[in-house]
């Protein structure tokens, strides 16, 4: 695989000893993925899984009382391979839009609400671009309409459109300066499903036409059924399995993605479906052992002892599970 | 048989601005339904802007509607009587959206379990605390916890699954006939989710429970639901039993809503 | 509760040195107890007499002791302000909460009154009801009185915050509890506003003890009982400064400025406690 984003036994805990307060979150313990080049990744997890640190951790985007531990991030663009936690703050900065960019959920209300749309577009991008204005424009024009989008709305207000309609506009200022790696924070968890439809296609789009990979966080198993090339659940901090979509929905290895699969509900099938028993872990006191041990139905005598390791079942496929590689130490 | 709750050309519009120059907004146009008194979930399902929100406010009593006729048991739901509201929301209780947010950050969560039990159950006395606890365990027996796991719990001591789960049993402990649930699981992680639902369905049938479930998760709905109303803007597109809308929806919203629900069945992947 | 002042104290600058001049303060009024001498006692020492070993800040020109006199003062203008900041916490909480969860006509009418006094030209006023009680103008009037002129800003503040309160899921939750609106009020809202309460208590006490300080020059109180305001004014009418005993006037004008500083930088303290960002920022990492 052509990797562009490396992940490299990554720990990112918060630390808090003030005011009374005197805690360790291990939001990140020691997680290892690659992203190839042009490929959506997604990663699946619940709202306490840690996966919103991962993010940011590897955006760089960290700040107190969230610290990196031990582990790297690297890229390789196409100016060079970079360790992110070895720049300095600037050089962080110069990588953003032009080689990562960042597309949040509610961004949608990134947009200046009292400037016409055009605007935010020439704040942000003019300047990286190098180009005169009206060759600038032409060239945000074309973007646009590579994305299916009408040139027309740049001349809208933000609160002029839907809020769908936002989120696509936000999505092509994120990627006008076309950058080589994208990561989406539950960009489509506030949207209707119709709209929502629309703007997967979107991101579709743009890993077609541009190039781009992407870093696809969602809970949302629908979604990533739609969108992603390959999927990472990471539970608790931890990375469980890892697999192509279809491989994954077709044969979940792991107990807790045997769950998130086979739980969602579907039109037509009123089949009973279960429930998962106790609750996602507290990260400032996970379970020892697998962190999933508590509520795993094929819980054995190892998993409260011992850390499961992430083992290559297959060329593609990575699981931490014992019930599924047996007891490798 | 009296309906236990009618709806009948229920309009609200919201206007906006001062003296000069007001916007109207119509959050619901001529919306009319009936809860009869056989126990049943009724699905209110749309997107944002459809009106839903607005109706579960109004059969709450926290907005009046503009226009038509919002009965419980025949009398007006937007009643200002203290006694008269006590006697209402002894039958209507609401499950709300975020479980994080239903309970005050600063107190411990058996607060609300007690203090309803205290204003609401019959016989109860004011100062007869074992009984208070026994209600509340009782409650909280239906959604499977119990009051020694909840005493004395701060809401972020718990899970959101465990928290809507005691919001519901707090519901439960007036006896009501009906429970309101505005996207009662939106805002519950994946894996707590269908033991929510489930719970409803297990409610309805042991409890002889009407539950008007809103929601935008047509799969959700379509598990759970006896009837659905399928809502757009303020209006009713669509209403019926809920497995045959769904199944053969023929409005072409309804339509359009049920292809746009995203499927992991790789028969159809794009 | 002692953890986090600790803490306060350990990572925040302005919140040490606030409290170091405020422990110094309350450390002259606790001594004010042990005052040899009364406090409206005059002629009792050699007038005039600058600071040395006896007389630690020196004498008035009607023989009394500057350093005990500072001490009694200190001590009377510290409980008017926190007289006058806790009736007028009370007003204020009581109609922001009750304006922001009643809404509808009691906000209006509520919230009408508000605006009305928070208008009133204070200074005037209080010279005002000066001329007309006069001798009948007690501390404790004066208290009352600008209690009630103290409350408005702080109301709308407090109502605001009650406001916002009302539309959130916990309160329709309280409501749907059987809770009434008292109860409401008291047990569920009232945690959330307390920490601005305490914030502008800060404020209100140096409004007031300001006010008190300027009127207490212009010889608009009680002139038998000593304030910081009314050593002023006596030095004032003794001619002090051109006479030369500079430290009666010195004396206090300098524990006014370590009040006030002190005041000021426990209330920038406070504040930027209760904003979390701000916390966190400070804990580095």
């Amino acid at each position: 695989m052509d990797a562009l984003v490396e992940v490299q036994n990554l720990k990112a805990y918060y630390r808090a000893f003030l005011f009374g307060v005197d805690r360790e979150v291990r939001a990140v313990d020691d997680i290892t993925l690659t992203i190839g080049r042009g490929e959506i990744y997604g990663v699946a997890g619940e709202s306490s899984s840690g996966k919103t640190t991962l993010i940011k951790t590897i955006a760089g985007a960290i700040r107190p009382p969230l610290k990196v531990v031990s582990g790297k991030v690297v890229f390789h663009f196409a100016g060079g391979t970079q360790d992110i936690y070895a720049m300095t703050p600037d050089e962080r900065m110069a990588l953003r839009w032009l080689h990562l960019s960042y597309i949040m959920q509610g961004s949608m209300n990134v947009l200046n609400p009292v400037r016409r749309i055009h605007h935010s577009f020439t704040d942000f991008a003019l300047r990286h671009m190098k180009v005169g204005k009206s060759e600038f424009f032409a060239k945000v024009g074309s973007h646009l309409q590579r994305l299916k989008l009408d040139p027309h709305l740049l001349q809208a207000y933000p609160h002029e459109l839907s809020g769908g309609m936002r989120q696509r506009m936000t999505i092509a200022l994120a990627t006008i300066l076309t950058p080589e790696f994208i990561i989406a924070d539950e960009p489509t968890t506030a949207l209707d499903v119709i709209v929502q439809r629309d703007v997967l296609s979107m991101i579709r789009e743009i890993q077609h036409e541009i190039g781009s990979s992407f870093l696809f966080v969602t809970h949302d198993m629908g979604v990533h059924a739609t969108v992603s090339d390959r999927i990472g659940i990471v539970y608790a901090g931890r990375l469980v399995e890892e697999a192509p979509t279809r491989k994954l929905f077709a044969l979940p290895l792991h107990p807790y993605t045997q769950h998130l699969v086979g739980s969602l509900p579907r039109i037509g099938d009123a089949k009973a479906r279960p429930s998962l028993e106790g609750r996602p872990p507290n990260l400032a006191m996970p379970p020892e052992g697998c962190r999933f041990h508590p509520r795993c139905p094929k819980r054995m005598e190892i998993c409260s002892q011992k850390v499961p390791p992430m083992i290559t079942v297959e060329p593609d496929r990575r699981v931490a599970c014992f019930a599924v590689t047996g007891d490798q130490a | 048989m009296n309906a236990l709750l009618t709806l009948s050309h229920v309009t609200k519009i919201y206007r906006q601005g001062g003296m000069l120059g007001r916007r109207q907004i119509v959050a619901v146009k001529d919306v009319s339904f009936e809860i009869g008194s056989e126990p049943e979930i009724l699905s209110i399902v749309g997107e944002s802007g459809s009106g839903k929100s607005t109706i579960a406010a109004m059969i709450l009593g926290q907005t009046a509607p503009t226009q038509g006729i919002l009965h419980f048991r025949g009398k007006a739901v937007a009643l200002h009587g203290k006694a008269e509201r006590r006697a209402f929301m002894r039958e209507v209780q609401p499950v709300l959206q975020n479980p994080f947010e239903a309970f005050n950050p600063l107190k411990r969560v058996d607060r609300y379990l007690f203090e309803t039990a205290r204003n609401f159950s019959v016989g109860a006395g004011k100062s007869d605390r074992q009984q208070i606890e026994r209600l509340a365990d009782e409650a909280l027996g239906h959604v499977g916890l119990s009051l020694a796991e909840v005493k004395g719990r701060f809401p972020h001591e718990l899970s959101g699954g465990q928290l809507q789960r005691v919001a519901i049993a707090r519901a439960l402990i007036p006896q009501p006939r009906l429970l309101i649930a505005d996207e009662p699981v939106s805002m519950v992680d994946a894996s707590l989710r269908m033991a929510i639902v489930n719970l409803f369905d297990q409610l309805k049938r042991e409890l002889g429970l009407s539950i008007v479930y809103i929601t935008h998760d047509l799969a959700t709905a379509y598990y759970i639901s006896d009837r659905i109303i399928i809502m757009r803007k303020g209006e009713i597109v669509e209403q019926g039993e809920a497995r045959k809308v769904l199944d053969n929806p023929q409005h072409s919203y309804s339509r359009a809503l049920k292809e746009a629900v995203l499927s992991a069945d790789f028969a159809e992947a794009p | 509760m002692f953890t986090i002042l600790r803490d306060l104290t350990r990572h925040n600058m302005e919140f040490l040195s606030g409290l170091a001049l405020f422990a110094i303060i309350v450390g002259l009024v606790i001594l004010s107890y042990f005052s040899p001498y009364g406090a409206t006692d005059i002629y009792l020492l050699p007038p005039d007499m600058p600071p040395d070993g006896d007389y630690w800040l020196g004498t008035t020109s009607r023989g009394q002791d500057v350093f005990w006199q500072l001490t009694t003062a200190l001590r009377n203008t510290l409980y008017f302000g926190i007289g006058v900041a806790f009736l007028s916490r009370i007003i204020s909480l009581v109609v922001g909460l009750v304006a922001g969860y009643a809404g509808g006509v009691v906000d209006r009418v509520l919230m009408a009154i508000n605006d009305s006094v928070m208008v009133i030209p204070q200074f005037p006023l209080l010279i005002l009801f000066y001329f007309v009680l006069k001798d009948s103008m007690t501390w404790t009037a004066l208290i009352v009185i600008m209690a009630a002129l103290g409350w408005s800003y702080d109301a709308r503040l407090i109502r605001s915050v009650a406001i916002s309160l009302k539309t959130r899921p916990f309160t329709t939750q309280s409501v749907y509890s059987g809770m009434s609106m008292r109860k409401i009020l008291v047990e569920e809202h009232l945690p959330y506003v307390l920490p601005i309460v305490f914030a502008t208590t800060m404020n209100n006490m140096i409004w007031s003890i300001g006010m008190e300080i300027t009127l207490s020059v212009l010889g608009f109180t009680d002139i038998e009982t000593p304030t910081m305001g009314m050593m002023i004014y006596w030095a004032n009418a003794h001619s002090a400064l051109i006479a030369g005993t500079w430290w009666w006037v010195a004396a206090p004008v300098a524990v006014i400025v370590v009040l006030f500083l002190a005041l000021f930088l426990l209330s920038m303290s406070m504040n930027e406690y209760n904003d979390p960002r701000s916390r966190l920022n400070r804990m580095g990492g």
